[in-house]
C-alpha cells in the first residue's frame, strides 16, 4: 500500500499537506515486533544467570533451540491457517497421526518413502480441514476439533493404545547428532525458518493469504481464487504437525498417544506473540519463530528457579501478558505519533 | 487444552463406538450371546491413550477370554475420559443396566464416592486397580501403599554415598499419588543433610515430558549427581544422553526401555545405576481375578484395602526375557519386542500365569491356559488417609523401607 501511494505523484502532492496519521505501515511494527520478542529471549537468558551460574551458557541457548525446534515447526502451519482468519485445533492429533505413523510402518530401510507418505497423509487431513471450512463453511474452530477426535481415534484403533516399533534412523539422526558441537536440529530449525519467512513473506502464495487474511471480499475481486487458497494452509498446517510428531519421534525414540498434547495452545501463542493479529491478515513467520523460542526460554528458566508448580505457572502467565501488552500494535504506533510530533 | 482434552474424551467415548469395526479398536464390546447366566461386567476406564492403561485393559481383556471365564463372563469397557463427571455419569448407567461387578481405574479419590455407595447398596462389586478410592464398600487393589518412594529413595541415597545434588521428576501435580511417593522420598532425602534436591519438576508419568523437563533441568544444573523419578524415568536417561558426558544414578519406575538401559554395559560405564520399581498394570488382572472369586463364591472377602506387592528391580537383577512371559526370574524384553514406553510389569508368574505377552499388547487369551487360582493369602494395605481411607490415621511405620536397608548413615 506504501508502494502505491509513494509511486504516484499526484496522490502524494495531493495529500503532502496531510500530516500521516495511519496507525500504523506494517512492515516497521513487524520489525519492532520481531526486535522485542528476540530482545526479550535474550534478556530472559542473560537474567536467568542470577537463577542459576550454568545458565546463560551457549549450551543453555543449544537446549531452548532444540526444545523450541517443535514449537517453531508447528506453529509456522498454525500461523498460515491464522493468517487467513482460520484456527486449527487438530494440531496435537496430528502430531501423534504423524508419530504413530512414522513408528509404526516406518524402518531404516523404508524410511526414504514412507516418511513422505505419512506427510502426505497429513496433508490430505489438513485439505480435508480445509474443504470443511471453504465448501462446507463449517466454522474452523468446530471443523478442526471434529477432524481432531476422528485422527485421535483412528490412532487408537490403529494402535491399540501402545505403539510399537522405533524411530527410524533418519529421525534419529536429524534429532541426536551433532554436526560441529551444534545439534544437527539447530540447522535444520535455521533453515525451516528462512524457507518458511520465504513462503509466507516472498511469494505469491504468502502474498494472496495476507490479501485474503485483510479482506476476503477484496482478495475475491482482485482475482484471487480464494477458496482454493484459503484451504491451503490448512494442509501446510496438518503437514507441519505431522513432522513435528517425527520429530518428537526421533527425539525419544517412540509414539505415544497423547504426545501432541502439550502442543495446542503454545502453538497458537508463539504465533501470537510473535506480532500476529489472531484475527489474521498480519504478522510475520520470524515473529512466530521469536515468539517460539520466548516460550522455551521461559519454560527453561521457570523451571530451573526452584518454586512451587503454582507459581511457576503463574510467572509464566504473567511474563506472557507483559509481553503482548508491551508489543501491542496502538502502544507502538502511539509512541510513533508522539515522536513524530516532537 | 484441558477444555479441549476433556472434550476430546467425552466425544470419543461416543464416536470410538462407531469406528470400532473400522480400526478394530479397543472399545471392543466383548459380549456373547448365547449362554444362560453370565456375570455382568464392567472395565471402566479413565483414557486409553498410553502404554499403562492400554496394558492393564488388555490383560483383564485377556483373562474374560481365558477358560472358564470365557464362558462366565460377559465384559464390556466403557472409557470415560479423564474427568471425574464422565467416570460418574459411566458407573451411573452401569449399575442402570444391572452390573455384577465394576472393574475401574479411578480418575479421583473421592469425587466418585457417592456413586459407588449407591452401587454398593444394590449389590454392585466395585474393584478399583492401580488407583484407589476412599469409599469403604469399594475393593481397592493398588501397589501406592507399598512404599515406592521411600525405598527408591534409599536406593539412590545409597548410591550417591548420602551426598549430592538430585533432581526429582514427579508425576501429575496434586495427585494424591505422586504426593504420597514425593512425601515417601523426602522422608528419606530430608534425613540427609547432604542430598539437595536442585530442581523438582513435573514430568506428567510421560517419557517425552520427563525428557523434555530433564533438559531443561540439566541447562541450568549440568553437574547433577542423581535424579529421582515417577514413571517416565526413560525420559531422564535419553536427557542425559542427549546432554553428552557421563549418566547419573536414576531411580524410576518399570519401563521396558529403562530396564535394558540399566542391564548395558554400555550404559553401565558411562555412570548409570539404579533400581526399576513402581506402578504394575498386572495389579488390574490380580484385582479382576479377586473379584471373580468373590461373585462365584470361591472366596469369601468383605471389601478391602489389597496391597499389590512392590515391583523391585535393581540393575544387577535385570534379565532378558526369551519368550513372551515371565518365566526363570527374567523381567525385560527385547526392544524388538515391545516398544521403550512398554511398562514391563504386566505379569505375575504366581498372581497371574495365565498371561504371556499377546495377552498385554492385544487382549488375547494365551492359547491352551486356564485360569488358575490366586493363593489363599491377600494381603492388606496399609490406612492412607485421602488415598484409600477417609478420617483415618497413617500408622507410624508407613515409611518403613521394605526393600532396601541404608548403607550409609546421615
Amino acid at each position: 500500500m506504501n508502494q502505491t501511494t509513494g509511486n504516484d505523484g499526484s496522490a502524494t502532492d495531493t495529500f503532502a499537506h496531510v500530516e500521516d496519521r495511519r496507525a500504523s505501515s506494517g512492515i516497521d511494527r513487524d520489525l519492532v515486533n520481531i526486535v522485542a520478542v528476540f530482545a526479550l529471549s535474550a534478556v530472559l537468558i542473560l537474567c536467568s544467570r542470577f537463577v542459576s551460574p550454568a545458565l546463560g551458557s551457549w549450551n543453555q541457548v543449544l537446549t531452548i533451540l532444540t526444545l523450541s525446534s517443535f514449537l517453531i515447526v508447528l506453529s509456522f502451519g498454525q500461523g498460515l491457517v491464522i493468517l487467513v482468519g482460520g484456527l486449527d485445533l487438530s494440531t496435537p492429533s496430528l502430531v501423534v497421526i504423524g508419530g504413530v505413523l512414522a513408528t509404526v510402518y516406518g524402518s531404516d530401510g523404508n524410511a526414504f518413502y514412507v516418511l513422505p507418505i505419512a506427510l502426505c497423509v497429513c496433508a490430505l487431513i489438513g485439505l480435508v480441514n480445509g474443504a470443511g471450512v471453504v465448501i462446507l463453511g463449517i466454522p474452523p474452530f468446530i471443523m478442526t476439533l471434529a477432524s481432531s477426535i476422528f485422527v485421535a481415534s483412528a490412532a487408537l484403533g490403529l494402535t491399540g493404545g501402545t505403539p510399537r516399533g522405533n524411530s527410524p534412523e533418519i529421525l534419529a539422526f536429524l534429532m541426536k547428532e551433532r554436526w560441529l558441537g551444534i545439534p544437527v536440529v539447530v540447522y535444520f530449525v535455521v533453515l525451516f525458518a528462512i524457507v518458511g519467512w520465504i513462503v509466507q513473506s516472498r511469494t505469491t502464495l504468502g502474498r494472496r493469504l495476507y490479501a485474503i487474511g485483510v479482506n476476503r471480499e477484496a482478495a475475491r475481486i482482485a482475482g484471487i481464487d480464494v477458496g482454493l487458497t484459503e484451504a491451503i494452509p490448512y494442509a501446510i498446517s496438518a503437514a507441519c504437525a505431522g513432522f513435528v510428531g517425527m520429530m518428537l519421534v526421533g527425539y525419544s525414540d517412540g509414539a505415544t498417544l497423547r504426545m501432541g498434547d502439550s502442543y495446542l495452545l503454545p502453538g497458537i501463542a508463539a504465533v501470537v506473540i510473535g506480532g500476529s493479529s489472531i484475527l489474521g491478515g498480519s504478522g510475520s513467520f520470524v515473529g512466530t519463530v521469536g515468539g517460539a523460542i520466548l516460550l522455551t526460554t521461559l519454560g527453561t528458566v521457570i523451571s530451573a528457579i526452584g518454586l512451587d508448580q503454582g507459581y511457576r505457572t503463574i510467572i509464566e502467565g504473567s511474563i506472557i501478558l507483559v509481553a503482548l501488552v508491551l508489543l501491542r500494535e496502538d502502544l507502538f504506533s502511539g509512541l510513533r505519533l508522539r515522536n513524530r510530533k516532537a | 487444552m484441558r477444555l479441549n482434552k476433556l472434550m476430546k474424551g467425552a466425544a470419543s467415548a461416543t464416536m470410538i463406538a462407531g469406528l470400532a469395526a473400522t480400526f478394530g479398536a479397543t472399545l471392543a464390546q466383548a459380549q456373547d450371546s448365547g449362554s444362560d447366566k453370565k456375570y455382568k461386567i464392567y472395565l471402566a476406564m479413565s483414557y486409553s491413550g498410553n502404554s499403562w492403561q492400554s496394558e492393564a485393559a488388555n490383560i483383564v481383556k485377556a483373562l474374560a477370554k481365558t477358560p472358564p471365564y470365557d464362558k462366565q463372563v460377559e465384559l464390556t469397557e466403557v472409557i470415560s475420559g479423564t474427568d471425574p463427571q464422565a467416570q460418574i455419569s459411566a458407573y451411573e448407567s452401569m449399575i442402570q443396566a444391572g452390573a455384577d461387578g465394576v472393574i475401574s481405574f479411578p480418575i479421583s479419590a473421592t469425587a466418585l464416592n457417592r456413586t459407588i455407595k449407591r452401587g454398593c447398596d444394590q449389590g454392585v462389586k466395585f474393584f478399583m486397580y492401580d488407583a484407589t478410592v476412599t469409599e469403604p464398600c469399594a475393593y481397592n487393589v493398588s501397589f501406592i501403599t507399598a512404599g515406592f518412594g521411600e525405598n527408591t529413595a534409599q536406593a539412590l541415597v545409597n548410591e550417591l554415598g548420602g551426598k549430592g545434588k538430585i533432581f526429582l521428576s514427579r508425576g501429575v501435580p496434586g495427585n494424591s499419588v505422586d504426593k504420597r511417593h514425593t512425601d515417601g522420598a523426602m522422608h528419606i532425602f530430608d534425613q540427609y543433610p547432604g542430598i539437595s534436591v536442585a530442581a523438582e519438576y513435573y514430568s506428567y508419568w510421560d517419557d517425552r515430558t520427563t525428557q523434555q523437563e530433564t533438559a531443561k533441568a540439566l541447562a541450568a544444573h549440568p553437574d547433577v549427581d542423581g535424579i529421582w523419578a515417577q514413571a517416565g524415568e526413560y525420559g531422564a536417561v535419553q536427557a542425559l544422553l542427549d546432554k553428552g558426558g557421563k549418566l547419573v544414578p536414576i531411580t524410576g519406575e518399570n519401563s521396558d526401555g529403562f530396564r535394558l538401559a540399566l542391564a548395558d554395559p554400555k550404559m553401565q560405564d558411562m555412570g548409570l545405576k539404579g533400581v526399576s520399581s513402581g506402578s504394575p498394570p498386572a495389579s488390574a488382572g490380580y484385582a479382576f481375578k479377586i473379584m471373580m472369586e468373590v461373585l462365584t463364591g470361591k472366596r469369601d472377602l468383605e471389601p478391602m484395602n489389597i496391597q499389590y506387592p512392590l515391583p523391585w528391580v535393581p540393575a544387577a537383577d535385570v534379565k532378558l526375557c526369551e519368550g513372551d512371559t515371565f518365566e526363570n526370574g527374567c523381567n525385560v524384553f527385547p526392544s524388538e519386542k515391545v516398544p521403550s514406553s512398554f511398562v514391563t510389569e504386566v505379569f505375575n508368574p504366581t498372581l497371574l500365569p495365565e498371561l504371556t505377552l499377546t495377552s498385554a499388547l492385544d487382549g488375547n487369551p494365551t492359547p491352551g491356559a486356564t485360569i488358575q487360582p490366586l493363593p489363599e493369602e491377600i494381603t492388606k494395605a496399609p490406612d492412607s488417609p485421602g488415598i484409600n481411607c477417609q478420617r483415618c490415621e497413617a500408622p507410624e511405620n508407613q515409611y518403613e523401607l521394605t526393600k532396601v536397608k541404608a548403607t550409609v548413615q546421615p
